[in-house]
């Protein structure tokens, strides 16, 4: 850009000295070319709040205000008896509103962007956080019977969690963009030094899985890491990670919310790998590989504690 | 601000999210999808939002990123490749507020703005309409600062021009005026 233009908008749009001013006008009068971009400047000054203000938009999506909210909640992880009687009088229809009034049935979906079962998996986000709230979404259901009760053999509250969270993500969401080593190191060693937890990252490409990113999460206050893995075909791969103080607990494989999952603890740490419908794909192989230190980690210029980790398997 | 805080900000900042993942858009489809993306997106990095930065303006950066990201999928070079929704561009006469011609300059205006090439377009949206300064805008689209004015600039010469014809000659004139008068 010509310094001029940022000289000749600030001169149209009043924000010059009178002096500076001055020096314009001066350079506009023996400038034609000057003067021209003046003119477009000028023409170019319109009232586009008030136009924009003026234009009437599609209201927010109620199905989309009530997905952002489970997500609020479920980040904000409150206590399980505040946040179900906050929602309680959410509407046992929810579930309906995805085909809302906003959109016109014959509108082809041309988006890719599509998470399909968005909704429903959002609210299980919220619920799976919340715990009390997952009884709510199953109008009908009687808190005592069913799957929605989180028995005490079920899964861990966490795990239920990460993996309707898992649910929501398609391809797409994680293969975007190349792997971003320097960050994800940063990532890696900021869970080992403020989180402590003394995370190896599993290499899994033997097993046909290319590492895409870690995140750091948090569940009730608590770190918890989740590891996003692209297999060749079909959703991705999370293998999430939490403290947990009880003795080791050995490989085993349960279907959650029909996500594959499968759980294991080992040295102070619970993990669970998640992944959707898969054929191609063995989890509790690749588990046991993990659980039995068979494959190499990635990041590994480790803290002591993850080197004191690593040589235990 | 703590990143604590930014679950409960995201309902209440959910209307400017939406208008603007629409108008970045143009569609609703898109739009939906792209704002609840950029939620899960920022509070995954809630922890990165620095003290400093204006919550609403972290996340336009973030909806402005997911939708590169997404463009970048759909190998979609530029804007004008896409199939634009027209009902977007649409603005509804209200009699009892502004007048007719009123009504027809907005209607122009926002054309002027959908119809930019898509960098441009970001800027004047987030400057012009959502009253950003230069240096938030370009924080928002991780560009210097001088790449913002640069678009702002050229972009307000190609408004300038399709208003021109007919406003023009009268800001000529006006501009003409102040200078014999100074």
């Amino acid at each position: 850009m010509k310094l001029d233009d940022m000289l000749l908008m600030a001169y149209v749009d009043g924000d010059l000295s009178p002096i500076e001013r001055q020096e314009i006008e001066k350079e506009i009068a023996a400038s034609p070319e000057a003067a021209e971009r003046v003119a477009l400047f000028s023409a170019s000054r319109l009232p586009y709040n008030d136009a924009f203000a003026d234009q009437k938009l599609p209201p927010v999506p109620e199905s989309l205000t009530k997905k952002i909210e489970a997500l609020a909640r479920a980040h904000a992880a409150p206590t399980a008896s505040a946040s179900a009687t906050a929602s309680s009088d959410r509407s046992a229809n929810d579930a309906h509103i995805e085909h809302g009034a906003t959109m016109p049935p014959s509108t082809p979906v041309r988006s890719r962007m599509r998470i399909a079962p968005a909704w429903l998996a959002v609210a299980f986000v919220a619920g799976a956080f919340c715990l009390g709230a997952v009884l709510r979404l199953a109008p009908g259901l009687n808190p005592a019977q069913g799957a929605f009760t989180t028995a005490s053999n079920g899964p861990s509250p966490w795990i239920r969690a990460v993996v309707d969270y898992q649910k929501l993500y398609s391809r797409e969401t994680v293969a975007f963009g190349p792997v971003d080593t320097e960050t994800s190191a940063q990532t890696v060693a900021q869970i080992r030094q403020d989180d402590k937890l003394s995370l190896r990252v599993p290499d899994l490409s033997s097993a046909g899985l290319t590492f895409k990113r870690v995140t750091r999460l948090r569940f009730q206050g608590k770190p918890l890491v989740q590891i996003e893995y692209l297999p060749p075909d079909g959703p991705p791969v999370a293998l999430c990670v939490m403290k947990d103080m009880r003795p080791d607990a050995a490989v085993a494989q349960a279907t959650v919310s029909d996500m594959n999952v499968v759980t294991w603890r080992q040295d102070e740490l619970h993990y669970a790998l998640v992944g959707g419908e898969n054929r191609g794909l063995d989890l509790m192989a690749i588990g046991k590989q993990i659980s039995g230190q068979g494959v190499d980690q990635l990041f590994g210029k480790a803290s002591s504690a993850s080197a004191a980790h690593g040589t235990l398997g | 601000m703590t990143d604590a805080d930014l679950p409960s900000l995201l309902p209440g900042m959910l209307p400017r999210l939406w208008a603007f993942a629409l108008r970045i858009t143009g569609d609703q489809h898109d739009a939906e999808d792209l704002v609840q993306r950029a939620c899960v997106r920022a509070l995954e990095r809630a922890h990165q939002l620095r003290p400093g930065t204006a919550p609403l303006s972290w996340m336009f950066s973030i909806v402005h990123s997911t939708w590169i990201n997404e463009l970048r999928a759909r190998s979609v070079r530029s804007r004008s490749s896409m199939q634009w929704d027209d009902a977007l561009l649409e603005t509804v006469a209200d009699p009892a507020a502004r007048s007719p011609e009123d009504h027809v300059m907005n209607g122009q205006i926002i054309d002027a703005v959908s119809r930019l090439p898509e960098a441009q377009r970001v800027v004047m949206l987030l400057v012009a309409v959502e009253g950003l300064s230069y240096s938030e805008a370009a924080e928002v689209l991780e560009v210097p600062v001088g790449t913002v004015m640069s678009r702002l600039s050229r972009a307000r010469q190609a408004i300038g021009a399709h208003f021109g014809v007919r406003e023009g000659q009268k800001m000529k004139n006006t501009v003409k005026s102040k200078g014999e008068v100074s």
